[in-house]
């Protein structure tokens, strides 16, 4: 075996690689780095091993796939299965850290204190013994930032020797408030010589303190200051107190199907869905069909050779699906502005009925699909005019004979020829309307609101509704919404698995 | 002589049906751009504009040359607007999202198809399948496990993170399994003979697939390129989700980004709209013969 080009290729991709991944180990990512590992592993075989020779021009787009299609698949599918929205968000962990951190005051010394400036954007802390100001002690450089990460250690004090000053500018106590230094600077603890634990109270003090919660060998924690103790509820995934009440913030926890049995049962969730599964239906089942009556005709009519203009007509008719299709939504979002756009006041102009596009659900609901026909057409011509071109012209000569008329040759010849090879293209699109987010979020973002359906909207198709589940709402609920998104899986994948089937001789191949 | 005047009559009736529909088509687009030559904040809604109500505020805004706008007429009181940062950068993000993401599907897609029609092995088929129905789930559904990932990437890697292009366009990447299809079906139809003799005289597969499969398959690639830039510039949800500040905005989200609820700037977005979609529109007007021939030899992608 000789050193080949490909081999010194490989050892220089090797190489970084397996320094990335001694990263992720090295972070604590066990379970990331043994991933990456597996990964560079068979990598390396594939471009090692003549057997695999195949595969060499599949991995990269297959990793690429597995990261960001499947990996997000599964990860959906799991956070379906656990409590996880706003007052579930932290990690158990996490959240068993922030009790861990709570103190109490012990009734001990007090401290004044100052917080040093330094020119490094750091800061000091210096403390002085309330009773006795000979007790003087400087604290470790630290910073104060708003965004906490994870449990943090106290920071050490030491003494400070009689005569020295201690480093960096002081700041007044309206500059630690107005610099937003407050609250960072009372959550931190700091630790003195002697092993014990202070932190702020109030605005002016640092008093001596005791952790709150003494955690023992079962998972429960006791309140040393009161002595009552809580433990975890996993299946509720917050902490609980011998009666029964819930104590401090919640922690994400696995549920079970709880989030699929919401979407069944409770009501304020139920009769949106039910709704909004019905219209995304009715939307994608109305778009297909219009489009294709629109798409089919003018495929016809640009079919007929004799018709001058043939060319100019079709270039012009394909622009609604050359232009990028957000920046035509907002356009119509602006022509059907239900004051000032085109459509109504030329509907005004006209002495005719000028419809609530906004406003009413039956408008909103007629603008959707009147734009995604106008959005959609040009698509379903183009196909239509590559069905039509397979069409031998002889089938009509013989009709010709007996003196048919277009209409009826269209309905009897053409339409049963195209009509089959066109079923799995039909399919794919009614898959794509089910889940236009594009379409509905910028036009109307699911308005008007559905009455009583809490956040839901009477234009809302199951994708905007999920996505505002998950991202808009202050109640976020990435547990509800990643339910619902799996059952949007399940409902394209099998419109998919169905189109496979329908066009089973192309996958042959 | 009835059967003559009938065709004409029905030549007639199509030629107004087309144009009609055409009329139709065209007004928004006439629309806009006379909104974005209007003086004040008019959503499109006329089709032409009175010279008195000319003005290129709009324009100028959106290419980030400064100018000067009356904020009190009683006194004659003057502010100079210039928009920070400039849109045209929003434009350059699409485009530099777009292209990337278009030459790297490309790759990906275009060396996929070639295993995939050129070789036999082991789950060929099954990954094939695999890819059509997986294709099929739309971004927005995987949003909230993308933003897991971006995030955690970017704890370890600045670069392709939350808030960044290249996180962006590795997200796009994924989006090959249409375009695996559609090359495919190309080469399918691409005779062997070709690189069969090339393989006889030595070549390796590898050299067979560059340097003769490739050229002849220029067109295909074209069209992979024009779609998945056409996508990829109106792609909406995942881009507002992983770029959250201005500066890393692509077209779409900044586009968006004038029409607030409260407040809808139309006549700076109608400048922004046109400027953005005529350059792709012409590009995709130039080369529909391909794109046509490519949507009906099986892709599909709305």
């Amino acid at each position: 075996m000789t050193l080949s080009l490909r081999h010194v290729l490989v050892i220089l991709f090797l190489l970084p690689a397996l320094y990335l991944d001694f990263l992720a180990y090295q972070s604590g990512s066990t379970w990331v780095a043994l991933g990456l590992l597996i990964i560079i592993g068979l990598g390396a075989y594939i471009y090692l091993d003549s057997r695999a020779e195949a595969y060499r021009y599949l991995f990269p787009g297959l990793i690429g796939f597995g990261l960001f299609i499947i990996f997000p698949l599964l990860y959906t599918v799991v956070v379906s299965l656990t409590r996880y929205s706003s007052s579930h968000l932290l990690p158990y962990e996490r959240a068993l850290s922030l009790f861990q951190q709570e103190t109490f005051s012990n009734g001990g010394s007090a401290y004044n204190y100052e917080l040093l400036q330094q020119h490094d954007a750091g800061f000091l802390l210096y403390l002085e013994e309330d009773k006795d100001s000979s007790k003087r002690f400087i604290s470790e450089p630290f910073e104060l930032t708003a965004k906490e990460s994870g449990p943090v250690e106290p920071i050490k004090l030491s003494i400070l020797a009689e005569g020295a000053t201690p480093p960096g500018q002081p700041l007044a106590l309206p500059q630690i408030t107005r610099q937003k230094l407050y609250i960072p600077l009372r959550s931190r603890h700091f630790l003195l010589p002697d092993g014990t634990l202070i932190a702020l109270e109030g605005l002016q003090k640092f008093t001596a303190r005791q952790r709150l919660w003494k955690i023992n060998g079962d998972g429960s924690l006791t309140n040393l200051q009161d002595g009552s103790m809580i433990r975890p509820d996993f299946s509720q995934g917050c902490f609980v107190s011998q009666k029964g009440e819930k104590v401090g913030v919640g922690f994400r926890a696995f549920s079970g199907v709880e989030n699929y049995a919401q979407i069944v049962t409770d009501p304020r969730i139920q009769g949106p869905f039910l709704r909004i599964f019905l219209w995304t239906i009715l939307f994608s089942a109305l778009s297909v069909v219009g489009g294709l009556a629109i798409g089919m005709f003018l495929a016809v009519l640009l079919d007929w050779k004799e018709l001058r203009f043939r060319n100019l007509y079709r270039t012009l008719l394909i622009l609604p699906y050359a232009v990028p299709s957000v920046l035509s939504i907002l356009i119509f979002k602006g022509l059907f502005s239900q004051e000032f756009g085109a459509v109504n006041e030329f509907l005004r102009a006209l002495h005719l009925f000028a419809p609530e596009w906004e406003t009413n659900p039956w408008g909103a609901r007629a603008m959707i699909l009147l734009v995604n026909l106008w959005l959609g057409y040009p698509y379903m011509m183009l196909v239509c005019t590559g069905m039509l071109k397979s069409v031998p012209s002889t089938i009509y000569e013989a009709s010709a004979m007996d003196g048919s008329n277009p209409l009826t040759d269209f309905f009897q010849l053409t339409l049963p020829l195209v009509l089959p090879p066109l079923v799995p293209i039909l399919v794919a699109s009614f898959a794509f309307n089910f889940n236009n987010f594009t379409l509905v979020y910028l036009l109307t973002a699911g308005g008007p609101r559905m009455v009583g359906g809490g956040i839901a909207g009477e234009t809302d198709l199951l994708v905007t509704y999920t996505f505002n589940l998950a991202f808009r709402d202050s109640g976020t609920n990435y547990g509800l919404a990643s339910a619902i998104a799996t059952l949007l899986f399940f409902i394209v994948g099998t419109l998919a698995w169905l189109n496979l089937r329908l066009s089973a001789r192309k996958v042959r191949a | 002589m009835r059967a003559q005047s009938e065709l004409k009559l029905r030549k007639t009736l199509a030629h107004i049906c087309l144009i009609s529909i055409i009329t139709l088509v065209l007004i928004p687009f006439v629309m806009v751009t006379i909104a974005s030559l209007r003086k004040g904040q008019f959503p499109p809604s006329a089709l032409f504009v009175k010279p008195d109500q000319l003005s290129l505020e709009h324009w100028k805004f959106i290419l980030g040359i400064p100018y000067r706008e009356l904020v009190n007429p009683a006194t004659g009181e003057t502010r100079v607007i210039q928009a920070s940062p400039s849109p045209l950068l929003w434009l350059w993000n699409s485009v530099l999202v777009s292209g990337c993401s278009s030459l790297g599907i490309i790759l990906l897609s275009g060396t996929a198809a070639y295993a995939f029609a050129r070789m036999r092995f082991r789950f060929r088929s099954s990954i094939l399948r695999t890819l059509l129905i997986l294709q099929m789930f739309p971004a927005v559904l995987s949003l909230v496990a993308y933003y897991v990932l971006l995030d955690y990437m970017g704890q370890h890697f600045r670069l392709i993170g939350l808030n960044t292009l290249p996180g962006l366009i590795a997200i796009y990447l994924a989006g090959i399994s249409v375009n695996i299809w559609m090359i495919k079906g190309y080469f399918d139809t691409v005779p062997t003979s070709m690189e069969e003799s090339a393989r006889i005289d030595g070549a390796s597969q590898f050299q067979t697939f560059l340097r003769i499969l490739l050229p002849m398959s220029a067109p295909i690639f074209a069209v992979v390129f024009i779609l998945s830039f056409i996508y990829t510039m109106s792609e909406y949800p995942v881009a507002s989700v992983v770029l959250q500040t201005s500066d890393t905005w692509t077209l779409a989200v900044g586009a968006n980004s004038f029409l607030y609820e409260q407040e809808k700037l139309w006549g700076t977005f109608s400048a922004l709209a046109v400027l953005g979609g005529l350059p792709i529109t012409i590009v995709f007007l130039l080369c529909q013969k391909f794109v046509a021939s490519g949507i009906t030899s099986g892709g599909v992608k709305e």
